[in-house]
């Protein structure tokens, strides 16, 4: 047994300490926003926030992150809720400012890598709340253990998605 | 319930009949019957229709009015990610049905037993007649002709807007029009259901002129980003059925292996784990989906193969291709443009070049590997849950890997990562294995193919070369252009699980094939520059590399990718044009435009001309460098026709001769495909496509030894990143008098790599004849003499 917070909820999940979070979220949890893309850690697609940084959870253990504070894309209306204080009833209608954002932009393509797209873009407007074009550009390709890739080339509509959703986040709506 | 008798109406080649009065509801059914060598007009025969499609004969195949005004649309072709089917397919159908975009609130999307028509997924404006647009149109028609006798107004004096017929001083809406009542419109088909291009709707329905448009040319958001963005879509890796297994496989050691021995699992350690052996199809059926991985790894490391070394590898491939392929038992195709004496003004010319251009085999790499849940039922029904490109042609190959009837078989269809063409011919790779696993153990699995997999056990685009021989005379025309092809076919669509374990499947592609299996390669590169006197292209074929060495019938498996055949036919086609101007010592653009005549031409090139800063002058650039750790600059312009589309892209770029590294620091591409159907839409396809044309240019190459791929991750196949992407500008021109709306989407793909080539000729006075554009290979084209 081990014990996980997802989205503000403690699960307690039978598996082997050594399984990878990943199969955990999407099998047990059945939470389905991060998605199997490499199992290497190379991709992004399967990212997570644990306790606000980006993860992959591919290569991330239960074991890992037990008792950690870990996001899913499915989490993200209510984490920007917590942060700005709206109520539950107001949080149903909600979605996080970079969700938002990557409609009001019509960003993904195919959309398969565009979880790991919103959780980086999660983290990085977390800490920067307005980065310049180099500054994304870098959290998409340095910051994390591997570049964020998108196969389909939607890399200017998530730049623009983030300084989007930056100017949301700024309005507080 | 009344019944009246029914009566029929001719509507355009179309039949409307009114069956009968319901009580509730009712709807405006539109069926279809397959036209077979009868005329268009008159009696149709009935359609055959197995159990498990949608049946012609019961109207609500292709589009539903309901009796509150909303409308559901169907169709065979899925979204990968384009869009087109959320937003330009309900603009369309909603254009010629004159009502709200928002009244299409449906859309079904390929599943075999909820769609009618079947055909790939791409294509998806077909020139500008979509199947759906055709059957609206239909609709429309009848319609008007019920409304007319409804409302005891002549049809000629009705109008509708918005779904409201008026004329003669009434007022009826669509839904009111039809309800309680049921009609049945039976509209002329041609084709064949699990064909790779599917049904057609046939007959020429008056359609809506452009000038009346007034939901086309609006950018309607997707319905799909909405549902992705915020985790509500099912996605085919979520589908979890009761009883469900994991399910993995493992691949022989190299691409012609036969298994040996099958490895050891330790029973201890994984108690439910399950070893199946199908010929050479070795798969692991687990509980879980970690407990499968692991046991499929332990699996792997003990089970045998034999060795296998009949490819080329990737440093003797060009030369195999060249010298040791067979391309004489394939016909030569000739071009429609071929006119004049080539060979004569060419053996004449003074200022002429004769050169080779090379193109890499290179992969798809969705960002998720290929996956599906098979389910055999005990009844001999099975089901296949996936994401696919033509779910009706992968219906037939199941059918027939099973020995069973398609009836027997139902796909269904999910959102999932882009394929590129990979799976248009019916399978990415895991759904017959999926289905060949589920048949063993009696329960629903889940095969989910590893990165590994994904690179080295699926299709890839084929590699390619070209030889050219052109003349420009005194004046700086071309005078004579020759051009001939050499590529291997690109659409093996055998399931790859049923060829390892030894089941039926439809032939590798060979002389004798059909038009989509033979090894015919055709010219797929509209020839544009009508000016030019002389003209000979040629396109010659032979056999996929290593496929028939293989003692698994396997080797060097290809597969369309977008913009197929086009794009390696065009990248030395547009280089070659590049020279030319070069040879003619004119601009590349000018030289372009002195030798069209098609002003929808001439108006991309003015206008990726005007839009990127382009400096008119002849290449390559005065300041032109092949030495020196400075970055030195240059720019090159490409030019394509692709499903009525014209196509031109500038990029500019900084290259360092003493590494060869190239950064693509603007790209600019104008785009008129006659009728914008949706600016943001079209907008994002093309920066998509033109991403990933930059990543195909500069980093993608499918290394391989005698045995194999040997790339099996993201790190051996790289990919463009975000660091790497240029300053990105997209003209769209609407373009109305063209009366058409043409594709939007892919050839966006093939557009980067000859401007760039031409591009670093132009910034260092040097050519490179070869894709992918490595920084290895220009570094060497540079320091060579």
């Amino acid at each position: 047994m081990s014990t996980l917070i997802v989205n503000g909820v403690r699960q307690e999940v039978d598996v082997a300490g050594d399984t990878p979070l990943l199969y955990v979220l999407r099998n047990d949890l059945e939470l389905t926003g991060p998605q199997f893309g490499c199992g290497l850690a190379q991709c992004g697609a399967c990212s997570v926030l644990v306790a606000g940084k980006e993860v992959r959870s591919c290569v991330t253990t239960v074991a890992d992150v037990a008792g950690q504070e870990i996001t899913t894309l499915e989490g993200l209306p209510a984490r920007w809720a917590k942060q700005k204080g709206i109520t539950a009833e107001d949080e149903k209608h909600a979605l996080h400012p970079v969700q938002q954002a990557w409609i009001e932009e019509q960003t993904p393509q195919c959309g398969f890598c565009q979880n790991g797209m919103m959780i980086k873009a999660t983290e990085l407007l977390e800490s920067n709340p307005h980065p310049t074009v180099e500054q994304i550009k870098a959290a998409y390709t340095t910051s994390g253990v591997s570049p964020n890739l998108c196969r389909c080339g939607t890399y200017t509509a998530i730049i623009e998605a983030v300084q989007r959703a930056a100017a949301i986040m700024a309005q507080g709506r | 319930m009344a019944t009246k008798s029914s009566k029929s109406i001719d509507v355009f080649g179309a039949t409307l009949t009114r069956r009968q009065f319901v009580k509730t509801g009712g709807v405006l059914a539109v069926g279809f019957s397959i036209v077979g060598a009868s005329p268009l007009r008159g009696e149709t025969p009935k359609a055959v229709v197995a159990k498990n499609s949608l049946d012609p004969s019961i109207a609500s195949s292709w589009l539903e009015i309901h009796p509150d005004n909303t409308v559901t649309i169907r169709t065979g072709k899925n979204d990968f990610g384009q869009g087109s089917v959320y937003t330009a397919y309900r603009q369309i159908v909603a254009e010629e049905l004159s009502m709200p975009f928002e009244a299409i609130t449906t859309v079904v999307t390929g599943s075999t037993d909820q769609t009618p028509d079947g055909g790939g997924s791409f294509g998806f404006l077909n020139d500008g007649t979509p199947n759906l647009r055709k059957v609206a149109a239909y609709t429309y028609q009848a319609l008007l002709d019920i409304a007319s006798k409804k409302m005891g107004v002549d049809r000629s004096k009705l109008t509708v807007k918005d779904g409201v017929v008026s004329g003669g001083g009434k007022t009826i809406s669509y839904g009111d029009l039809i309800k309680g009542q049921q009609f049945s419109l039976t509209i002329p088909v041609r084709g064949e259901l699990t064909s790779i291009v599917g049904l057609s709707v046939e007959g020429n329905p008056p359609m809506k002129p452009v000038s009346e448009y007034t939901v086309i040319g609006k950018s309607y958001p997707s319905s799909a980003i909405q549902e992705k963005v915020t985790a509500k879509v099912l996605w085919a890796t979520d589908v979890r059925l009761p009883g469900m297994l994991h399910g993995r496989v493992v691949h022989p050691k190299t691409l012609g292996s036969t298994l040996v021995s099958v490895g050891k699992l330790d029973k201890t350690k994984y108690p439910h784990t399950q070893v199946i052996v199908k010929g050479n199809l070795v798969g692991v059926v687990a509980p879980t989906e970690w407990e499968a991985i692991q046991a499929a790894q332990q699996v792997a490391e003990s089970t045998k193969w034999t060795d296998w070394k009949g490819l080329p590898g990737s440093a003797k491939l060009y030369d195999h291709l060249r010298n040791e392929s067979d391309w004489d038992s394939t016909p030569v195709m000739k071009s429609r443009a071929t006119k004049g004496d080539a060979a004569a003004v060419l053996a004449s010319a003074s200022k002429k070049f004769t050169a080779t251009y090379q193109i890499s085999y290179m992969k798809h790499a969705p960002i998720g590997p290929t996956m599906a849940v098979g389910d055999v039922k005990p009844d001999g029904m099975v089901h296949v849950h996936t994401h696919n490109q033509n779910p009706q042609e992968l219906r037939g190959e199941i059918a027939k890997m099973l020995g069973t009837t398609i009836d027997k078989v139902i796909v269904h269809i999910y959102a999932g990562p882009g394929h590129y063409g990979r799976s248009n011919g019916g399978n990415a790779g895991a759904e017959d294995e999926a289905v060949i696993l589920s048949q063993a153990v009696g329960k629903p699995v889940r095969v989910q193919w590893m990165r590994a997999d994904d690179m080295q056990w699926s299709t890839q685009s084929p590699a390619a070369f070209s030889d050219v021989e052109l003349a420009v005379d005194d004046q700086g025309m071309l005078a004579a252009y020759q051009i001939d092809h050499y590529m291997p076919p690109m659409q093996d669509d055998r399931p790859v699980g049923a060829v390892l374990a030894g089941l039926p499947t439809m032939p590798a592609p060979d002389v004798h094939g059909d038009f989509v299996t033979s090894t015919v390669n055709n010219i797929s590169d509209d020839w544009i520059y009508a000016r030019v006197p002389n003209v000979i292209e040629r396109g010659h074929g032979t056999f996929q590399v290593g496929q028939k060495v293989s003692p698994i019938a396997v080797g060097l498996r290809d597969h369309s990718m977008r913009t197929p055949a086009q794009f390696q036919q065009n990248f030395p086609r547009e280089l070659a044009i590049n020279e030319a101007a070069v040879l003619a010592g004119v601009d590349a653009i000018q030289f372009r435009i002195n030798n069209l005549k098609e002003e929808r031409a001439i108006g991309v090139l003015k206008k990726v001309r005007d839009a990127s800063g382009w400096d008119t002058r002849p290449s390559p650039s005065p300041h032109a460098a092949a030495e020196g750790t400075e970055a030195v600059r240059g720019r090159g312009v490409s030019l394509m026709l692709r499903d009525g589309t014209y196509w031109a892209c500038a990029c500019h770029i900084a290259v360092t001769p003493a590494t060869g590294a190239i950064k693509v620091e603007k790209c600019t591409l104008a785009v008129d495909p006659g009728v914008v159907i949706n600016p943001t839409q079209l907008k994002r396809q093309v920066e998509g496509g033109a991403m990933m044309g930059i990543s195909i240019a500069l980093l993608e190459e499918v290394m391989t030894d005698e045995s194999g791929v040997m790339q099996d991750d993201w790190n051996s196949y790289p990919v463009l990143t975000m660091a790497d992407i240029p300053e990105i500008k997209v003209e769209l021109i609407n373009n109305p008098r063209v009366g058409s709306y043409g594709g939007g989407s892919e050839a966006a793909n093939a557009l980067a790599a000859p401007a760039i080539a031409a591009a670093l000729h132009d910034a260092t006075g040097k050519i490179l004849r070869r894709l992918p554009l490595k920084s290895a290979y220009v570094h060497e084209a540079l320091t060579a003499h």
